[in-house]
């Protein structure tokens, strides 16, 4: 729309236009303003006082022009330009639900349930992703959490301001009682509809555990990965003495697992879909690191520019004008009497 | 603004023809106080001029009377200028100024027995204006009616154009004075080139002008204040602005003494000497005037 250097105008009441024409008056001169004088002839030709003379109706005309052009109310039209960053667009879809208060201990120690431990899955996981975030500020994130019920906590922004607060409320209540997955993932692929598909897109989910997804659902999700070609990580914070996800022994004991059974499910999704177990606050953040490799393909989006308004300059130049031309008017000469 | 009629003297420096009888110095015989000659008896027989001590002297005995040169009464005209220029003044306008002039004319004019008439002009003779001569007193009062008829200022402001030059109407105005013997009074601001007026004058081989140059204060002198003037030229309607400012008006006094200079170089190249009003007409500058013209 913005193309070098024609500028595009729009007027918010273009009918004050009307008055335009308006902006001719000084030019018409009246013999009220002039002294009349027997033979100009006789005079010295004052090029000083007509360049004077000229500026003033200029002046006037200005004037004029800028007023009736600003009760136009003058902007550059909302606009967008093209952008391009590295990254992608990741809606981080964060388990909020009880079990994530644990804390990620080596094997064999008792999980507690303390507020403010840094070892919490919640907050070891939240510092994986404030420093995910902080890393790559040309992505866009989205951040939602889910218990029971899925909420938004920001959408899509690339202000590491809102994101880095999102992440920060994220740690801030107990657990929510209930972990349902479907709702959360229909909820993450929501955030994709409507958007102009301009680089890769990410729902990262950050879960300690999966919950029964039924079949309706599952396949709502998978035609929704598909629509808007999403892919799925999933961070999998692994509790102490269960199972790797894709356990060879005994596949099928293994199966009635919910945590893989959802692993198996989401390998049948028709986009990409991986996982990074992690069992320890190191192994967060190597999985995150992961991730941040494999998500580095150009990005390319539309930024908005809202409507700027130049009704305020043109005032201030009818301000000027109005100054100037008392200042013409106040060094006239208005008779010949002394 | 009608100011008493301010009378002044005049007397034609020069003789005049006429068979009025007047105050000027004339051509004819009669009633005066010139001597001439001496004539017989016979050739004119007026008992009441019969020289005793000139006829006693007489080698062949003949009766002398004495002839004598009669004084005549000429026609006084005023030429009038009534274009847009004239109708410009601080104060009064040049017009009021100039039918101050024709009231004292017209009041001169009774006092010692001369006809008194105008002839106007501005780009074009202004027959409208015309009043022919008349020995009547109040000559003087009806030619200053009609310079000022307020529609003359009203025809200046609204600013008809009066495209032609002035010497034209003067010229169109004087050719039916040409060859007459009388006194001119050309009353103009002389805001035009001067280029014809010779040829304009030129007629007037046999009158006697008196060259009447109305200048307004204004004119002359720049207005002491500083700052912006839009001005509007009453002929021609040319606009112009001047920034007023000490060197502008050492400028303008300038241009206002050079014209002078040049007023006076061309009237005296035709044996001239103009008469200049400044605001106001002074009765006794004119009877000066014609002391030192008589002189």
């Amino acid at each position: 729309m913005i193309a070098g250097l024609n500028l595009p105008l729009d007027f918010a009441t273009p009918w004050a236009l009307l008055l335009l024409p308006l902006a001719v008056l000084p030019l018409l001169r009246r013999r009220r303003e002039e002294l009349t004088f027997s033979s100009l002839a006789w005079l010295p030709k004052d090029r000083l006082g007509i360049w004077v003379e000229r500026i003033g109706r200029a002046a006037a005309v200005i004037a004029i022009l800028a007023t009736v052009l600003a009760l136009a109310s003058p902007g550059r039209p909302e606009w967008e330009v093209d952008r391009i960053g590295r990254g992608a667009e990741i809606v981080v879809l964060f388990d909020s639900s009880l079990s994530m208060d644990d804390e990620m201990l080596a094997r064999g120690a008792h999980p507690k349930r303390r507020r403010d431990s840094p070892l919490r899955k919640r907050n070891v996981a939240r510092q994986a992703l404030s420093a995910f975030v902080e890393r790559r500020p040309a992505d866009r994130f989205s951040l939602l959490m889910f218990g029971a019920a899925p909420f938004r906590v920001t959408p899509f922004s690339q202000s590491p301001d809102v994101i880095q607060a999102g992440i920060t409320a994220a740690g801030i209540s107990n657990g929510l009682p209930g972990t349902d997955l479907g709702r959360g993932l229909m909820a993450a692929i929501e955030q994709f509809n409507g958007r102009a598909y301009t680089g890769s897109r990410v729902i990262l989910l950050v879960s300690d555990g999966a919950a029964e997804i039924d079949e309706i659902t599952r396949q709502n999700i998978r035609n929704g990965m598909r629509q808007n070609r999403i892919a799925l990580n999933w961070i999998y914070l692994r509790s102490v003495n269960w199972p790797r996800l894709d356990s060879e022994k005994e596949p099928e004991a293994v199966g009635l697992i919910t945590d893989v059974a959802m692993h198996r499910f989401f390998k049948t999704l028709p986009t990409t879909y991986k996982v990074y177990e992690a069992e320890s606050p190191d192994a967060v953040s190597k999985a995150v690191a992961e991730i941040e490799r494999a998500q580095n393909l150009p990005l390319e989006y539309k930024e908005r520019i809202p409507r700027r308004d130049f009704t305020p300059y043109f005032y201030l130049t009818a301000i000027l004008a109005c100054l100037g031309l008392l200042a013409h008017r106040a060094t006239t000469v208005r008779s010949f009497s002394r | 603004m009608a100011s008493p009629a301010r009378d002044f003297y005049y007397r034609l420096p020069m003789r005049a023809g006429s068979q009025r009888p007047g105050s000027h110095p004339g051509t004819s015989h009669g009633n005066g106080q010139e001597f001439v000659t001496h004539a017989t008896l016979f050739s004119r027989p007026d008992p009441r001029r019969l020289d005793v001590r000139a006829s006693l002297r007489d080698v062949r005995g003949d009766w002398l009377v004495r002839v004598m040169r009669q004084r005549v009464g000429i026609p006084v005209w005023l030429a009038a200028d009534v274009s847009a220029s004239m109708v410009f003044g601080e104060s009064r306008t040049k017009l009021a100024v100039l039918s101050d002039l024709a009231r004292a004319i017209g009041a001169s004019a009774s006092r010692v027995g001369d006809a008194a008439g105008m002839v106007a002009f501005d780009s074009h003779e202004r027959e409208d204006l015309q009043v022919p001569p008349s020995m009547s007193r109040g000559i003087g009062h009806l030619m200053a009616a009609a310079l000022d008829d307020p529609q003359l200022a009203a025809q200046a402001d609204v600013g008809e154009r009066h495209a032609g030059n002035p010497v034209d109407g003067l010229a169109a105005a004087l050719r039916q004075l040409a060859g007459r013997q009388c006194l001119v009074f050309l009353a103009s601001d002389f805001h035009f080139p001067l280029a014809r007026l010779d040829e304009a004058l030129d007629p007037l081989s046999r009158a006697y002008i008196v060259p009447v140059i109305i200048w307004d204060p204004a004119e002359i002198e720049p207005p002491p204040l500083n700052g912006l003037a839009s001005l509007r030229d009453a002929e021609s309607a040319t606009r112009s602005a001047i920034w007023l400012r000490p060197s502008l008006r050492a400028q303008w006094r300038e241009a206002v003494a050079e014209r002078r200079a040049t007023l006076a170089a061309f009237f005296a190249n035709r044996g001239l000497r103009p008469f200049w009003v400044q605001g106001a007409f002074d009765a006794d500058a004119m009877s000066e005037y014609f002391f030192e013209a008589n002189a």
